[in-house]
């Protein structure tokens, strides 16, 4: 709108009025053109600094451990090595941990979705008593901090006997306050008629919200997926307290204590960023396959 | 909902109505279930562990485990020995992480938001992906990275060579930033009352020693990787917005700047306040960074309540210690958000001072509010 | 009607959905759970926990326990854990802790107070075997506990190349605190400090009995952390720190002195007998010798390091696990353990054939007469973690300072314990 606005003002300016405002006007189109152009400036430069951690991360991996360490900023490196990845596939616990998360995500994914969805037309559309209370029972307890849980959290997974198992990592992930809002959220904004026909030719709550008000509720759905996905692939605090045997070592974990220098007494750079990138990749594909889904959810994920 | 009412009175929990309430209460049964084991039983179990003497050995709620009162709290927070000295570290270091990661990530994210949701602006999609990118990696792979990045020989430090700077040792040079600097101009002792006084078993001169070099280094990567999911919050408050309030001001005859200061600054109050919240409560938080990269040290400078919390139970099996830091952190946090929401809130009589024309202050009418002075932070 | 039926059936998918997801960890993923149950079932399965050290401790040990499953047909399983505190302490919590696990000398008494280990050891056959300072540093309220299963003590260590280049014969081996600063000035140069070793009391506690000073008093009752003989160890530590001939692994790029060492980054180093299994498999290249540690104002001192082999009381596999402590604390394992990775037996009766088979690490035995262990008061961990968060720092603060703070919280633990 500035732009049509201002625009016109020049394209006036030239016919109508006399010469010295042709000049103010040529002049600020040049300070708009030069305004432009530093705002590319500052952007590019701004994403540069963003982006090209991550490939000093690509690159590192495949470099030795002393060119990594000698010429820690180029691109390319001295030496093609895949030495880190042979190191990170066949001598270490690598695959273990990545088939872990995968098991973890997909179940944890397909719960949460689930249960919320669930939940989430339940407060939203189901008339029932105590819908006040539960709901602001909900918000109380988003409100509280996720390090007052990591001890109580272990206490409670070792009592119930699940401690070091995948029900342990699995179970107590499905409990997402925040999902069971966007979903009810989301199935507030749908119009009751298309619920009211649905019971007028006689469908009970369940087959309502399994075959009619779900599907529509696509949108949010995915949502929900992404940031479960995203919530449990990067998950770390819970995975220490709930399990402890290298067998059920997820990726996070796993990376972790190999930074902590776990897998040998040193600083083998190649490998842990190989590993890293490894780790990211998953999250990046689905980062970029619903880019445009993620950057627009006011609600995204919150990274602690 | 409730239709027009018949005559005859339905009972509760029959027919079509009482089975609804059967399904919704079976629909939000799971959750629930699952909240209440896993989000409050814990707190409740947390609770007791910091108030007993459990010492790691079977269940807390054991015959054998005996109820210590507010000993735990006490040690942490009155007694002046190790645990408190710890205790004092860790807030300390997490508080100057806090002063400045938020303002600033705020700041860099309300920028980036600015400049990415501009009209002319092609490509918008690109930066919005780049920015947002750190984001969505996990907070292990990001402190790998930085690990790398920022060693002694890492990137950040040959291109400070560059600059001719020497980068500092990051990760392992325990010197708080402000005491580097204050030597740098010749102060090196404390003077009197700041050595000799303290809180939390730390002296004042300690406490305002700054963050550590290693406490930079994630400063800096705290920014970078949340200032994305921030831009986003502040874009989609930005384009909701409306061009005709923009188009008012701009028939005003405002320059860009007051623009910003005066009408779109204040509009964006409600997701500023989010934005500062979350990162509140996000930044006292912070375990992740300090478990995979530094554990506490150089020197337990980047030790963090929460780190100290899972360090004093799982490592050193000082269970109800820990619990007790983290119900600390707990009243921390609310407290913060709290006075937070008190300092932020709408008013909605203009400020005594900012009004223009003094009626007096009778038959309780409030004075016009005047566009320039609505909202705008004194 | 239909609409009953509807709900039961609601029900019931609720109920199969989240049951499904439980299944989805329960079921046939759950294999690993049952090395771990068994342990605490009795049906004979050990399970061994030790952390990560060099590759050549983890395969010796793992061998050894190989063979002796073998032989006594008792299925026994290595952990390595890569924070092993960590993991004692959640099985302990969990009620379901390792049968056998290492257990550092400075955390002993801690588990040994809240009834966590079977006092075995006067139970072996070679009970009596063991070096009576090892034994004390395994003994809680007068019975002794748990076997040590070997030790070792601190050493320099020269890279005789960097040696050489410097123009340093056998006549500059420094055997005094002056000389060791001259000759670790003479070796650094532009690409390699002259000395390192790790920012920690396990490393700089060695200075303080070379300079007369000790931890605490005889009886372990009163802490001397910051007596004049300490503060003037510090102090020199501290010196060479501030001339430059001495830097910390962390400082020049390495995790520990045994790496900066091997790669080049250090001449010498000051370390323990698990450098040899180290080099031997990290860094065949470099050609090193082992002396004493020079001799302070008063005279000679070095640190012990020695760890054992807990048995954990909730057990249910006591026997077995005793078995296979004794056979692994054997005379013969001992010296198959020392020619795989360096570590000194524990027990008498190998330390002759020990010296005769390595005299080029003879200096790591000669240590043992006049080495100091650790300090092992219960609570004292945290001291001691304390401590070296505090020399890390040691460049620019005062050793006073740091020793004063120390004594308060070294003397509040020994009170406490009282």
């Amino acid at each position: 709108m500035t732009t049509t606005s201002a625009a016109s003002v020049a394209a006036r300016g030239r016919s109508a009025l006399p010469r010295p405002s042709r000049i103010r006007t040529d002049r600020s189109i040049v300070r708009r053109r030069v305004a432009t152009s530093l705002t590319y400036a500052v952007l590019i430069a701004i994403a540069v600094v963003y982006i090209y951690p991550f490939l000093i991360n690509v690159a590192t991996s495949f470099k030795t451990d002393p060119d990594a360490a000698a010429d820690p900023l180029s691109l390319v490196p001295a030496t093609w090595s895949s030495a880190a990845y042979a190191r990170l596939f066949l001598r270490s616990e690598f695959p273990v941990w990545f088939t872990n998360s995968v098991i973890v995500t997909i179940c944890v994914t397909a719960g949460r979705v689930f249960l919320n969805s669930l939940a989430g037309y339940a407060l939203a559309r189901v008339d029932f008593r105590g819908r006040r209370v539960v709901f602001a029972g909900l918000v109380a307890v988003m409100a509280v901090p996720g390090v007052v849980l990591l001890i109580p959290k272990f206490l409670v997974i070792n009592q119930l006997g699940i401690y070091d198992s995948y029900a342990g990592m699995i179970i107590p992930l499905l409990a997402d306050a925040a999902g069971v809002f966007i979903m009810k959220n989301f199935f507030e904004s749908i119009p009751r008629s298309v619920e009211e026909a649905a019971k007028i030719d006689g469908a009970g709550t369940f087959r309502t919200f399994w075959s009619i008000v779900l599907p529509m509720a696509r949108p949010a759905v995915i949502t929900l997926v992404i940031l479960s996905f995203q919530g449990s692939w990067n998950e770390l605090s819970h995975f220490i307290v709930s399990a402890q045997s290298p067998e059920l070592m997820t990726l996070t974990k796993g990376v972790a204590q190999l930074a902590s220098g776990a897998l040998s007494q040193g600083n083998q750079y190649p490998l842990k960023l190989a590993a890293a990138a490894i780790m990211t990749i998953p999250v990046a594909v689905l980062f970029f396959v619903f880019q445009k889904r993620i950057t627009n959810a006011s609600t995204g994920a919150v990274k602690e | 909902m409730s239709t027009t009412t018949t005559a005859r009175r339905r009972p509760r929990g029959s027919g079509l109505r009482g089975r609804e309430a059967a399904a919704g209460w079976l629909f939000i049964t799971p959750v629930l279930v699952i909240l209440g084991l896993f989000l409050v039983l814990p707190v409740i179990m947390a609770a007791w562990v910091s108030v007993s003497d459990w010492t790691g050995r079977g269940s807390p709620f054991s015959g054998d485990v005996g109820f210590v009162g507010a000993r735990n709290y006490r040690t942490l927070v009155a007694e002046g020995g190790l645990a408190t000295q710890d205790f004092g570290t860790s807030i300390r270091n997490n508080a100057w992480y806090v002063v400045l990661v938020v303002p600033i990530q705020t700041a860099i994210s309300l920028f980036l938001a600015v400049m990415v949701n501009r009209k002319v602006l092609r490509g918008r999609g690109f930066f919005r992906t780049a920015f947002y990118f750190p984001s969505v990696t996990s907070s292990v792979a990001i402190t790998v990275l930085w690990l790398f990045l920022f060693s002694a020989s890492g990137a950040v430090n040959k291109i400070l060579s560059y600059l001719g700077a020497e980068g500092p040792n990051w990760f392992n040079d325990p010197r708080g930033v402000l005491h580097v600097t204050l030597s740098a101009i010749g102060i090196d002792q404390p003077a009197g009352a700041l050595g000799a006084h303290g809180f939390l078993g730390i002296t004042w001169w300690e406490w305002l020693a700054g963050p550590s070099f290693a406490m930079s280094a994630l400063i800096l990567m705290a920014i970078f990787t949340t200032s994305g999911t921030f831009m986003l919050l502040f874009i989609a408050a930005l384009q909701n917005i409306s061009g005709e309030v923009e188009e008012a001001a701009l028939m005003d005859g405002t320059t860009g700047w007051q623009r910003f200061r005066y009408v779109t600054l204040p509009m964006l109050r409600p997701t500023l306040f989010t934005v500062l919240t979350l990162g509140l409560i996000g930044t006292w938080q912070v375990f992740d960074q300090i478990y995979t990269g530094t554990q506490g040290g150089p020197s337990k400078t980047t030790l963090t309540p929460a780190y100290l919390s899972y360090s004093a139970s799982f490592n050193n099996g000082h269970w109800g210690q820990g619990a007790a830091i983290a119900f600390v952190l707990f009243a921390l946090i609310v407290a913060l958000t709290i006075l937070q929401r008190f300092a932020l809130r709408e008013r909605n009589t203009v400020p005594r001072r900012k009004r223009f024309n003094q009626p007096p202050p009778a038959a309780g009418d409030t004075p016009p509010a005047l566009p320039t002075s609505t909202g705008s932070q004194p | 009607m239909h609409r009953p039926s509807r709900t039961t059936a609601l029900t019931a998918l609720i109920a199969s959905g989240t049951l499904a997801l439980t299944a989805c960890g329960g079921g046939s993923f759950n294999e690993k759970s049952d090395p771990a149950e068994s342990g605490a079932t009795g049906s004979g399965e050990l399970n061994i926990l030790v952390w990560t050290s060099s590759d050549a401790e983890n395969d010796a040990v793992k061998s050894a326990v190989d063979a002796w499953s073998k032989d006594t047909g008792t299925k026994a399983t290595v952990n390595v854990a890569s924070d092993l505190v960590q993991q004692l302490s959640q099985g302990f919590a969990a009620g379901n802790p390792a049968d056998v696990f290492y257990l550092g000398a400075e955390v002993f008494a801690g588990y040994a107070a809240n009834g966590s280990l079977l006092a075995y050891a006067d139970e072996l056959s070679n009970a009596d075997d063991f070096f009576p300072t090892l034994r004390d540093s395994f003994t809680y309220d007068g019975t002794f506990t748990c076997v040590p299963k070997d030790f070792s003590t601190l050493a320099l260590i020269i890279n005789t190349d960097a040696w050489a280049a410097a123009g340093l014969t056998d006549a500059d081996i420094p055997t005094t605190w002056d000389q060791l600063k001259e000759v670790s000035a003479k070796l650094t140069t532009a690409d390699q400090v002259g000395l390192t070793f790790g920012a920690e009391y396990q490393r700089i506690g060695a200075f303080f009995p070379q300079a007369g000073g000790a931890m605490t008093n005889d009886d372990g009752t009163t802490a001397t952390v910051n007596s004049a003989e300490n503060v003037e160890a510090l102090t020199y530590v501290k010196g060479l720190l501030t001339d430059g001939v001495l830097k910390y692994p962390a400082d020049i790029g390495a995790g520990w002195g045994g790496e900066a060492f091997g790669t080049g980054k250090a001449a010498m180093t000051i370390e323990g007998n698990w450098i040899t299994g180290a080099m031997k498999t990290d860094y065949p290249d470099v050609k090193y010798r082992v002396v004493e540690l020079p001799a302070g104002p008063a005279g000679k001192g070095t640190m012990q390091f020695t760890v054992c082999w807990g048995i954990a009381a909730d057990s249910a596999n006591q026997d077995a696990a005793k078995k296979l402590v004794e056979a692994l604390t054997s005379t013969e394992q001992q010296l198959a353990n020392a020619e795989a990775f360096g570590v000194m037996p524990s027990v008498q009766s190998a330390a002759a054939d020990w010296k005769a088979r390595y005299p080029d690490q003879a200096a790591f035995l000669d240590g043992a007469d006049y080495a100091v262990g650790v300090v092992n008061a219960q609570g004292s961990a945290d001291v001691i973690s304390d401590f070296n968060a505090k020399l890390e720092a040691l460049a620019s603060t005062d050793p006073k300072a740091i020793l004063d703070s120390v004594q308060t919280n070294l003397q509040a633990v020994l009170d406490a314990n009282s």
